[in-house]
């Protein structure tokens, strides 16, 4: 199965070693406690530089999807057809994710789901969202 | 803005053009100064993308153009196709340049394919990798497949549809009517790509899924190719033998999350903030209602929708009934993309979009219709319009 992931300078920060450790962690502001994504050196709001970590409640709703029937890339042809998904967190930002392989979800926007971090060796993992009722298998 | 568009030139367009994206560049450029009754060495500005592999420095040696005061350039590709000549006509308004051309090169489907993967990522040890900060393919949603345009263009459409709850029937004929429709004026413009392939709603319908909600007929068509456009102050203008066509305003216009792939705009379904078409508008001195013929930047047909919504050619969620009836299409209320659009005359990065304003304004579409006026727009990040001298 081919994965995609960030290259080695990207998985030694926070972002994702606090994935490949096993939970999503949101950047957030340590002034007004407001978290964005993807992450930056600054607050978007207030502007402070005294941003950090703080893990996510894993909420989330769906605010869109997309199913690629169409591989892009040869080595993905073993990949499709894939879901992706957008999501908009209970801590007001979004993010791009995904179903992951093997797994039925019927979509519908709007609804709750449920963040479900999935590892694929020591330094990578990646955050998914599944709706809430599947959230909890494994 | 006080400038006019006097001159457009361009290659053939082709899957393979056979010859480098310089001397691609070079020709359309000699034909768009050609077209505007000027000499090369008039020559004193250059804008271009900043994702055009061709630098200024490079048509400056290769033309020995000897006075170049100025040249900028505008982030992305056809993002900033509006923003182009809203800076090349800021540059003359400023005195830094009196003749200055746009250009923009590429061999878009027999070199770098902007709907492939290979783009964006590298292939290390069996694994796929992005390395990149920035969308499309970006490390944030390259690992789950979101690799190309095309794909993030999905998840407008889909935002759209569960946004206003148009059924599946409902959401392809709408889409299909942009696709169907543009095909008829492609088959009428000798330079489409597609001119001799006809296209209707049932062909639509059996299209194959690219994307869900898009089908293949959504998409438009990756193209080798060059163009060029010539801009003068509008008082030069009006000594020239070309048929100018005048900038009335033009305007980039960016919000975070917004630029390049609107992932992280709150909202999906609409890309543009009212904002930014009031303040183009305003600018010109029109409303919605005075524009004859718009050209939308179709990199799929989800944004002819977005983009009549967006900037108030109609209602919210008026779309379906619109585009189902024809409003785009000859004879229709508001007919857009005349030259066939991106879907069917060729993905030239808004620089054919732009001309198709250009030609319909000089008379010279082979779709014509009665205009003055002409709007153009890439989801509102940078928009245009034009009017007849």
């Amino acid at each position: 199965m081919t994965v995609i992931r960030p290259s080695d300078e990207y998985l030694d920060q926070p972002f994702w070693k606090h994935l490949a450790a096993g939970t999503l962690h949101l950047n957030c502001c340590n002034d007004c406690g407001g978290a964005h994504h993807p992450p930056s050196p600054i607050c978007p709001r207030c502007r402070s530089f005294d941003t950090g970590w703080k893990p996510a409640s894993g909420r989330g709703t769906l605010k869109s999807f997309a199913v690629a029937e169409h591989p892009v890339h040869p080595m993905l042809a073993d990949q499709v057809p894939y879901v992706i998904t957008l999501v908009d967190l209970e801590e007001g930002v979004r993010m791009v994710s995904g179903i992951p392989k093997g797994t039925e979800a019927a979509l519908e926007i709007g609804m709750a789901l449920q963040c479900r971090v999935v590892r694929f060796d020591d330094r990578f993992a990646l955050p998914y969202f599944l709706p809430v009722a599947g959230a909890g298998e494994k | 803005m006080k400038t006019s568009i006097v001159g457009i030139g361009q290659t053939e367009f082709s899957k393979d053009s056979g010859r480098s994206e310089l001397k691609l560049a070079l020709e359309a450029i000699l034909a768009a100064v050609a077209d505007a009754g000027l000499e090369v060495d008039d020559i004193d500005g250059l804008v271009r993308y900043t994702w055009d592999h061709t630098t200024e420095a490079a048509i400056v040696n290769a033309l020995g153009l000897d006075h170049l005061n100025y040249y900028g350039e505008t982030e992305f590709g056809g993002v900033n196709c509006c923003g182009a000549v809203a800076q090349a006509s800021a540059a003359i308004e400023a005195g830094l340049a009196s003749c200055i051309v746009f250009y923009r090169t590429l061999n878009a489907r027999s070199g770098v394919r902007y709907g492939r993967g290979e783009r964006v990522l590298a292939e290390e040890d069996g694994w796929l990798v992005s390395r990149q900060p920035e969308p499309p393919g970006d490390i944030y949603s390259a690992p789950f497949g979101l690799l190309v345009p095309g794909q993030h263009h999905a998840l407008y459409a889909q935002a759209y549809k569960g946004h206003y709850g148009l059924t599946d029937d409902r959401f392809t004929e709408m889409l299909g009517s942009v696709a169907v429709t543009q095909r008829a004026y492609a088959n009428r413009n000798p330079r489409a790509l597609l001119k001799d392939r006809t296209l209707d709603m049932d062909d639509y319908r059996a299209g194959r899924v690219i994307t869900a909600p898009l089908r293949v007929y959504d998409y438009c068509l990756e193209t080798d190719g060059a163009m060029a456009l010539v801009i003068v102050s509008r008082e030069r203008a009006r000594g020239l033998s070309a048929k100018a066509v005048d900038v009335l305003s033009a305007g980039q216009y960016i919000f975070p999350g917004s630029v390049p792939m609107y992932l992280y705009a709150e909202k999906a379904y609409s890309l543009v903030p009212e904002a930014a078409g009031e303040e183009l508008f305003g600018k010109a001195g029109l409303s919605p209602s005075d524009i004859d013929v718009a050209m939308l930047y179709d990199a799929t047909s989800m944004m002819v929708p977005l983009a009549l919504e967006d900037f108030g050619f109609i209602g919210r969620g008026e779309a379906q009934d619109f585009l189902t009836s024809g409003g785009n299409g000859p004879g229709g209320r508001l007919p857009v993309n005349t030259h066939g659009g991106l879907l069917s005359e060729g993905y030239f990065h808004g620089l054919n979009t732009i001309a198709e304003g250009v030609r319909q304004l000089r008379g010279e579409s082979h779709n014509q219709v009665e205009a003055e006026t002409a709007f153009v727009t890439l989801r509102g990040a940078s928009s245009m319009i034009l009017g007849r001298a």
